[in-house]
């Protein structure tokens, strides 16, 4: 009867660990670092942030939550705990959901990204950029056309030269229907007056696997992603879709450089629910701040994913906001994607 | 071949280091344990630990964090052996005859061939890995939509080992489990099917729930109300020596387990199909190919080492896209390299080149992570069976709880949950009505691949279904998987034809 006892204690033993394991936010213990030096301490953060990832672990979205999140913390910035917390679905409208709720709560914060434009836009989302209060824009992301090492285009022009040779004789290859990178096929399409196959894919990594395999011949791809591959000489740009030229890619070209009048950029950043308290929000604006300027953030963020660093400050950020919603339903209206 | 055993050599130098072997204890440790915990797969174990890793090395944190996602192939076959729960979405198959083992009183014997199989599978994985990686990398992107397709048909003709007593019970269950699989956001047009509006359905129906519902919840359910026999799991004779396989299983099972670890590796390589396929796969070719395939389901012992043997040469398997290509396959893996790029590495072609004591010590870790593995499973088999010794009615409520945390943790999402529910009472039911779960689950899994890889394809061939027979690999597969379906026919039919010209 002992044995059952204690096996019983050993099941409920393991029953706390999967508890912990299944129902924890990857806790941090910032609670070692010294307390801010500052006389009058904050009101807040009085406890833990909860940050929002509303994708799953590994994507974009998340590895910023991360890198932010190990930074601020190494440096002891904010006096209370930071925990990350993967919402994934939806395309994003589950975590962004779950983060408008808890309205005028600054204990929430989530990262921004392309869908959180688009999914309200088509009407995937209960909620939209008017729900939330933006806090600080940290980096601008782009898309950049890439093709195999052993391509025959070498540039956009010869890619449009073909497909109107050959309309449908160009394979491109990309995400679901409504992401970045299928956006810009379409806007390429548009203004270049061609017509391409788009074939969707379910991940970034499968896209990229089906351009090495020779199994499409274009793909739109964020920089950072295929950095690695262009490095190892498997694949290269031949345009990308910035306004500028970006680092890393100066010898590629623009597509208004091409003479096609496209350009899209991203907004990666934070944003709070609706009505946060604004000294909360001028808080958190601060210490993103001082982590856009540290060497870390350069190193383990703008450098490894090929970014375009541009801090913008609250006010700022929120008519970026406004701007890039305004740029995608313009852009969904002409492709005819926007929900009626 | 001499360059690489010294950078093999030198990769150990790297392993054997008693930090680095502490942290792939402490890796293989907690994967066997997240493993065996029903619904808690590695991708949901993967994404808590990885904050305890950043403050360690680069190398040290990715040992751990890969001994994490293969020990959970070890520990996946405990529970389904015991309790005919599924530890992790790989493990499934091992229900179909480990469980009728364990309750004939050979849970010892299952237990030890799963362990052993598991470890011949990771071993020769990561055997192949060392040495062919690059040149596999290049294989595994000659697979395109045309040739998952072909693949996923393959994976299909399966089924019919699987459908139990009645074949049209079986095939309903499949064709639910197909139509599970279409719901969600169309990947090609972006519009939601059958989500009724739900938000959290667009992302569509994730296995595990439907699988640790109709395997889990369901089967605690009949075991609460039917008093199902498990006096032969009390008495299993349980000394350690009794756990080592018979001479008799090594010889039914050791051309299974050699298949496995081959089409695990294989399928394990392709992005998008993973360890799950891979262990459905193995088990119906080792039917398919059984001189007593009317064993299976009942208690073969090749059963268990089939899916065990490939779901562990998938997992190695699954690093080779990722380290050479810098391509994650899974979910799994792509924490893995959400990981790698926060510690500042960059997975991909240039890897080898630029952090060779990265690479090679964590392939040389995998080499001392199995046999801990082995050791480990072996040693703590005798205590993990005394489970069963727990009242039923403690264990059944313990067991229900790990199913539903390991459910809330997939998305940290309550509806996760309900859903599992649901889908334990359906399960409750087709017990009840005799109708086989696995089936179900099979075609909810491939079904997905199936549809998206068709789709792409006919894109791709403007409509033509030539394009699957056009290309070498997939004209392969499918001439394989049309056998599979019409052979038999055939035979049937030739037999009745000569049955006629003897009576004739």
């Amino acid at each position: 009867m002992k044995i059952k006892k204690i096996l019983t204690l050993i099941l409920a033993l393991m029953l706390v660990v999967s508890l912990v394991v299944g129902c924890s936010s990857t806790p941090k213990d910032v609670g070692k670092k010294e307390e801010p030096k500052k006389e009058e301490k904050p009101a807040y953060p009085e406890r833990a942030i909860e940050f929002v990832v509303p994708f799953s672990a590994g994507g974009g979205s998340d590895i910023l939550a991360r890198t932010i999140t190990k930074i601020i913390t190494d440096k002891g910035w904010v006096s209370q705990p930071i925990n990350v917390v993967n919402k994934p679905g939806g395309s994003g409208s589950i975590g962004y959901a779950y983060v408008a709720e808890k309205k005028g709560n600054p204990y929430y914060i989530a990262t921004v990204s392309s869908s959180f434009y688009t999914a309200p836009l088509l009407g995937n989302s209960p909620v939209s950029y008017k729900d939330f209060q933006p806090v600080a824009g940290l980096a601008m992301d782009t898309l950049a056309l890439f093709v195999r090492e052993d391509s025959e285009f070498t540039s956009i022009k010869q890619v449009i030269e073909k497909a109107k040779a050959e309309p449908k004789g160009i394979a491109i290859g990309g995400t679901s229907g409504t992401s970045d990178d299928a956006v810009m096929y379409r806007v390429l399409q548009d203004k270049a007056g061609i017509e391409l196959k788009y074939v969707p894919f379910e991940s970034g990594g499968q896209v990229m696997t089906a351009l090495l395999g020779g199994h499409v011949d274009l793909v739109w791809a964020n920089p950072g992603e295929a950095l690695n591959q262009v490095e190892a000489g498997k694949a290269r740009a031949i345009v990308v879709a910035s306004s500028e030229r970006i680092p890393g890619f100066e010898n590629v070209p623009t597509l208004i450089e091409e003479g096609i009048n496209a350009k899209l950029a991203q907004f990666r950043g934070v944003v709070m629910p609706k009505d946060a308290p604004p000294e909360a929000v001028k808080y958190m604006e601060d210490v993103l701040k001082k982590l856009s300027e540290s060497k870390e953030w350069q190193e383990m963020y703008i450098e490894k994913n090929s970014i375009t660093p541009r801090f913008l400050g609250h006010e700022e950020f929120a008519k970026a906001i406004v701007e890039l919603s305004d740029m995608y339903a313009e852009i969904f209206e002409k492709i005819g994607a926007t929900k009626k | 071949m001499l360059e690489t055993f010294s950078s093999l050599l030198y990769g150990f130098t790297v392993a054997i280091t008693p930090i680095n072997i502490l942290y792939c204890l402490i890796g293989v440790v907690t994967g066997t344990i997240i493993g065996a915990l029903p619904g808690l797969g590695p991708s949901a174990g993967l994404a808590v630990l990885l904050p305890i890793t950043f403050g360690a090395d680069p190398v040290s944190g990715i040992i751990m964090l890969a001994g994490i996602y293969y020990g959970a192939m070890y520990g996946g076959s405990i529970t389904s052996i015991l309790i005919n729960t599924p530890g992790d979405s790989a493990a499934v198959m091992t229900t179909l005859d480990g469980y009728p083992l364990a309750q004939r009183g050979k849970a010892g014997p299952a237990m030890g061939m799963a362990a052993f199989s598991s470890f011949i599978g990771g071993t020769f994985g990561v055997i192949v890995f060392t040495f062919l990686a690059p040149a596999l990398a290049k294989a595994a992107l000659s697979f395109g939509p045309p040739e998952y397709f072909a693949l996923m048909v393959l994976g299909l003709t399966t089924l019919s080992g699987m459908t139990g007593e009645s074949p049209v019970k079986g095939f309903i269950s499949a064709l639910v489990g197909l139509f599970l699989g279409i719901v969600g956001l169309d990947l090609v047009t972006g519009k939601p099917r059958f989500t009724f509006g739900m938000m959290e359905l667009f992302s569509g129906i994730d296995f595990i729930p439907v699988a640790m519902g109709v395997f889990g919840i369901a089967e605690i359910i009949v075991a609460a109300e039917e008093k199902v026999n498990i006096e032969g799991l009390k008495n299993a004779d349980l000394r350690w020596h009794k756990l080592f396989p018979s001479a008799m299983d090594w010889a039914r099972s050791k051309w299974v387990i050699a298949r496995g670890s081959v089409i695990g590796f294989i399928i394990g390589m392709l992005p998008g199909a993973g360890a799950t396929i891979a262990s459905f796969i193995s088990y119906g070719m080792a039917k398919k190919v059984s001189k007593h395939p009317e064993q299976f389901g009942t208690g073969a012992i090749e059963g268990v080492a089939a899916p065990e043997s490939a779901n562990n040469a998938a997992s190695t398997g699954a690093f080779v896209p990722l380290l050479t290509l810098g391509v994650p396959g899974s979910a799994s893996t792509a924490i893995l390299m959400g990981a790698l790029m926060m510690f500042g590495l960059r997975p991909g072609p240039m890897l080898f080149e630029r952090n060779p004591e990265f690479v090679w010590g964590l392939i040389a870790s995998m080499y001392v992570g199995n046999i801990m593995l082995i050791l480990m499973v072996l040693l703590f088999v005798p205590v993990f069976v005394r489970v069963l010794q727990v009242p039923k009615p403690s264990l059944n409520a313990v067991v229900i709880a790990f199913i539903l945390v390991g459910a809330y943790s997939l998305n940290n999402s309550m509806f996760d949950v309900w859903l599992t529910i649901g889908f334990g009472l359906l399960g409750y039911f087709m017990k009840k009505m005799r109708y086989p779960g696995a089936p179900m689950v099979l075609a909810l899994v491939l079904g997905q691949l199936l549809e998206t890889s068709m789709r792409q394809s006919l894109i791709l061939s403007e409509g033509s279904f030539s394009i699957f027979f056009a290309r070498p690999i997939s004209a392969v597969l499918m001439v394989i998987a049309l056998s599979a379906i019409f052979l038999p026919l055939i035979k049937s039919m030739l037999k009745r034809v000569k049955v006629k010209n003897v009576s004739a």
